[in-house]
């Protein structure tokens, strides 16, 4: 079922509380359970960096989205770290260039929590344990 | 025992303890932010790492989530679930009124889901308990409990089915995820949960991860582990795994081994250990004994099951009968041309062990050379024998070495294994042979996967044979302590083990089971072999209520759906793997009607009086001391001098105390919080602190001490690991430098006290003669290898891996409904390896049939990503409803611990054209 339907039906769901509901339309994957559903295809964010504009921060806290394909930059290893090839560069984000890591990333908080070093925390070194890839999935439900 | 504390202070080490005493800083509420977000503490709702979490509100909605800069577990940090927290409370379709199956305009189990409110779910619920509970007695109502329970939560449970009800048919979804660890350290130590803290992964030189994809499934300790690796050349990563992974991206040795071959490893690796003189032997010899126990224990599965496939019953078989092959009689030291049939003659005895000498465990790891276990265990068919050798050379360096320091990390790759409990038993093995175990930077840690398997499942004891605090339904003397703290009438509660969660699904499927309650879990979609289970949910004649925030999988083969409150909307509290309980205040309202699990337990239990429970009740099978064969006695005529009546109900005895009632509320510790189930109840006291402060009262004195429930909410405590004494945490177990329970000068001392009354014996069997006590001692057990139920055969030809993933936790329910996460992880992918995809005409994104004995569904195939499969292996997650692994997985378990093995069952794969 494509999303955008899905989304629909949620709020269908939501609207119309007081008519029965069947089990098929309730949870994530709509049906029954013993059907067998053939999974919809999702692809992964393909464009380069900077070719698409930054996504809305899902609040102040959470960490960024990677809003461009990271295929070629994975995986982070300890030698290899290609996301900081681009990233970190110091700031203010100047135009055409990548955003650069904040300084709060050059903290190290459980030794050293009111300097500032000259490189990345260790802790902060993994980045995809954060920041998040996308691929083209739409929500299944609304969060609201 | 002395309680004396005798702590070395840490500040030479430049880490810094919580400490909490007379000086303590008072309570305190954190202070607002400018733009109206108000801050308040807690703990992430995901992973057993238990991240301390702040949570700003506005409004009377949580904004946004950030990480504890004071937490000592993460110092500042989360994942990116974490860092979800604020939104999974917020899926458009939130359960927010009852939902039940109705015709008519009465309950019908065809029907349809209609909104009901509270008044008649209860009732309907209530008139279906009666029902079962009438025609099966106490055995055929059940609850499914979780890891996820608060520890409020998962003790009110305790109180309502093991004192109220008087049945034992309470298990959590945390067998499938860590009876494992439970069982080898009641076997091993004596008494449950790590020896060891955190702080190891900064103070060890290595870290070696079994069946432990770190970097993807506790990403924060992840981050501490690459922090020191990056900042110490010397220090060391192994990682051993059956398919590369995330965690081997950072490892200096990445070990790909055969499924089920871990346990040859660790043979090898002791042996090795012995050969070199490596053995601590001091250390063995004051703090150790050796152990063995039977091998022919089968594999959990049904044995004559009348609802089995026809596909099913070959492998079912091997729970009676296993022929060895070659391999297996080699690692016995039997000739292996030769055919050797076992009956599994100890499947019923799975747990029994007794002790054997040094000469016997050196004989059980002689077959284990370097040649047999390479050529055995070698996992990627690309790799040379040679490489997997000097590998596997290098580990044994490295656990042989007296001059390093090793921490061994495991999670369900060990622990979700029909040889669980042993594989568990061998890490302690090594780590006790080397004396590198309950010392700072050296031992052997389990690591959990929910927030409170630790906390609720395992310290309140919400198994069907537990008690609080280590204590078990079986022992006489337990239970008469359970039954005074609770005010119960002498043999009130029931002696007869319940049934563990993969029986309770079988019990539904048989009928013995009738009505099931299932509260902050999805069975349904979390246990193995599911086409039996929902077959048995949706067609036979019982009642299934699932208590949950959203419409799950289990709930679509519920019959009544009760809308619960999540987290931050509740009061409660959560125990991590390093033994630290960390409880929160509520910060917001639940939404519609929705409740707090413990508001529904204490509404339910008023429907029900002392007559209705506490009369004769029929037990099958029950037989123990004082006891009528097969049932429980009525205790009726007691209840008058305990100050009950025969109507009183099982709320005011279980829940609204007296005692209980002098928690009043409003509280101080409050700082004007909100409490939904006061407010919902209507009641003048405070459920949540009762509840914590009488299941406090199991632990003190015996090495399970927590602190006063008000200790937790200090500004300067960021939880505390138990025991808790004098006001002080302890950071490692069984040490006396840190643990006052460890008698002084011992050095160390393994004081747990279950199973330490030993005969003795060989490798074959137990010899006729007194048992030993065994005071302060750890067992080192010798296991052997075997092999799995299934493997793959010319018809089902791939071994079958399942798992998580990094964005998605606890079957998905919550990360699903997070944009972010639902779009980087939007789908359970069948990850393989290009030639096994290319044999059978399959490209990535093509549509693949995965199918086993059991079941088939469809999948998308992925051939490179995070998880880079070995020729022969493929790997599902199982976080996504519309690709229902588990309806393909096996529900073999562990003999001992009764946990699934969800990482080792054959498929084939096919396309769908």
């Amino acid at each position: 079922m494509r999303p955008t339907l899905l989304l629909a039906l949620a709020s269908t769901l939501l609207l119309a509380q007081s008519k029965p509901i069947p089990d098929r339309d309730l949870g994530l994957a709509k049906g029954s359970v013993f059907e067998t559903p053939a999974p919809p295809r999702f692809l992964d964010e393909a464009s380069g960096p900077g070719e698409k504009p930054l996504p809305k921060r899902i609040n102040r806290e959470y960490p960024p989205v990677i809003p461009h394909g990271i295929a070629e930059a994975l995986p982070i290893t300890r030698d290899s770290n290609l996301c900081m090839d681009c990233h970190a560069v110091a700031g203010p984000k100047k135009k055409g260039e990548a955003t650069p890591i904040p300084n709060s990333h050059y903290v190290d908080l459980r030794r050293a929590p009111k300097a500032q070093a000259k490189t990345v925390a260790g802790t902060r070194y993994v980045c995809i344990s954060c920041h998040v890839p996308r691929t083209d999935a739409q929500p299944l439900v609304a969060n609201r | 025992m002395s309680l004396t504390l005798s702590r070395r202070s840490f500040l030479q080490a430049g880490f810094t303890t919580a400490a909490i005493g007379a000086a303590g800083v008072p309570l305190e509420a954190l202070p607002a932010e400018a733009g109206g977000w108000n801050w308040e503490r807690g703990v992430c709702r995901f992973c057993g790492t238990g991240c301390g979490i702040r949570i700003a509100s506005k409004g009377g909605r949580v904004v946004a989530v950030k990480g504890d800069l004071q937490s000592p577990v993460n110092k500042g940090l989360l994942c990116a679930k974490g860092y979800a927290c604020a939104q999974i409370l917020y899926g458009q379709d939130r359960l927010q009124r009852p939902l039940l199956r109705k015709k008519d305009g009465h309950f019908d189990k065809q029907g349809d889901f209609e909104e009901v409110s509270w008044q008649e779910a209860f009732d309907v619920m209530k008139a279906e308990w009666t029902r079962a509970h009438s025609a099966l007695g106490p055995t055929g109502v059940a609850v499914m409990g979780s890891g996820q329970y608060t520890i409020q939560e998962g003790y009110a449970a305790v109180k309502l089915v093991k004192a109220g009800w008087r049945s034992n048919n309470l298990d959590p979804n945390a067998r499938h995820c860590m009876a494992s660890a439970v069982t080898a350290f009641m076997q091993t130590f004596g008494i449950d949960e790590p020896s060891g803290c955190y702080d190891d992964i900064e103070l060890t030189d290595t870290v070696v991860t079994w069946g432990a994809n770190m970097a993807e499934m506790h990403p924060m300790l992840w981050a501490r582990v690459v922090d020191e690796r990056l900042r110490r050349p010397a220090y060391r990563i192994f990682n051993l795994t059956t398919y590369a992974n995330a965690t081997s991206e950072a490892a200096d040795v990445e070990i790909v081994f055969k499924p089920n071959t871990d346990l040859a490893i660790w043979n090898y690796l002791a042996r090795e250990v012995v050969k070199r003189g490596a053995v601590d032997k001091d250390f063995v010899a004051r703090h150790c004994v050796f152990a063995a126990g039977p091998m022919d224990i089968g594999f959990g599965l049904r044995e004559d099951s009348v609802k089995a496939y026809a596909a099913e019953k070959d492998t079912q078989a091997r729970q009676k009968t296993v022929i060895l092959t070659k391999q297996e009689a080699q690692a016995r030291g039997l000739d292996p041309e030769a055919r050797h049939e076992f009956a599994q003659t100890a499947s019923g005895s799975a747990q029994k062990h007794w002790l054997i000498s040094f000469e016997e465990f050196q004989k059980g790891l002689e077959p284990y050379t370097l040649d047999f276990v390479a050529t055995l265990a070698k996992g990627d068919a690309d790799e040379s024998l040679d490489a997997f050798k000097a590998k596997l050379q290098q580990l044994a360096d490295e656990y042989a070495n007296p001059g390093r320091k090793q921490v061994s990390f495991w999670t369900m790759g060990f622990n979700q294994h029909t040889r669980g409990t042993w594989v568990n038993e061998q890490a302690y093995m090594l780590h006790l042979l080397t004396g590198k175990q309950a010392r700072p930077g050296a031992g052997a840690f389990s690591l959990t996967g929910q927030p409170s398997a630790c906390g609720t499942a395992r310290e309140v004891g919400t198994f069907a044979h537990r008690l609080p605090a280590d204590m078990a339904v079986d022992d006489p003397a337990h239970r008469k302590h359970a039954e005074e703290i609770w005010n119960l009438p002498p043999n009130t509660l029931n002696p007869k083990v319940g049934s563990h969660i993969v029986q309770m699904m079988r019990d539904l499927e048989d009928g013995k089971v009738r009505w099931l309650w299932v509260q902050v879990t999805n069975p349904f979609q979390s246990s193995a072999n599911a086409n039996h289970w929902i077959e048995a949910a949706r067609k036979l004649d019982n009642f299934i209520v699932v208590s949950d925030v959203y419409p799950t999988l289990s709930s679509k083969v519920a019959d009544l759906i009760l809308p619960s409150a999540m987290i931050y909307e509740k009061w409660g509290g959560y125990g991590n793997a390093e033994r630290r309980t960390q409880l929160w205040r509520q910060v917001v309202l639940p939404p519609g009607e929705a409740r707090s699990d413990v508001w529904q337990m204490m509404e339910f239990a008023k429907r029900f009086t002392l007559a209705e429970v506490w009369g004769e009740q029929k037990v099958p099978g029950l037989e123990a001391e004082g006891y009528d064969k097969g049932k429980l006695p009525s205790v009726l005529a007691a209840v008058e001098a305990k100050g009950y009546k025969p109507e009183t109900t099982l709320y005011e005895v279980l829940f609204a105390t007296p005692a209980a009632k002098k928690f009043a509320w409003p509280d101080p510790v409050a700082f004007g919080k909100p409490n939904s189930t006061v407010t919902h109840a209507g009641i003048a006291w405070f459920p949540e602190k009762a509840l914590f402060e009488e299941y406090r009262r199991f632990g003190l004195g015996h090495g399970h001490d927590l602190a006063p429930f008000d200790v937790y909410f200090k500004r300067d405590v960021s939880g505390l690991r138990w025991p808790v004494v004098d006001g002080k945490e302890t950071p490692w177990r069984f040490n006396d430098q840190y643990d006052p329970y460890a008698k002084k000068g011992s050095g160390i001392d393994f004081y747990g006290t279950a199973m330490k009354k030993l005969p003795s014996g060989d490798l074959q069997g137990v010899k006729p003669g007194e048992a030993t006590a065994l005071p302060g001692k750890a067992k080192i057990f010798f296991r052997p290898w075997q092999e799995p139920p299934e493997s793959p055969d010319a018809t089902y030809n791939l071994w079958l891996c399942t798992g998580r993933v990094l964005e998605h936790w606890h079957s998905g329910t919550m990360t699903r409904r997070v944009p972010q996460l639902h779009a980087a992880v939007p789908e359970a992918l069948l990850f393989m390896h290009p030639k096994d995809a290319d044999k059978r005409g399959l490209q990535a994104g093509d549509l693949a049939w995965i199918e086993s004995r059991r079941g088939k569904i469809q999948a998308r195939v992925t051939l490179g990503g995070r998880n880079k499969v070995p020729r022969g292996l493929v790997y599902v997650p199982w976080f996504d409803e519309g690709v229902f692994i588990n309806k393909i997985t096996l529900d073999a378990t562990c003999p001992i611990s009764k946990e699934t093995d969800f990482k080792k069952c054959a498929v084939r794969i096919s396309k769908v054209g």
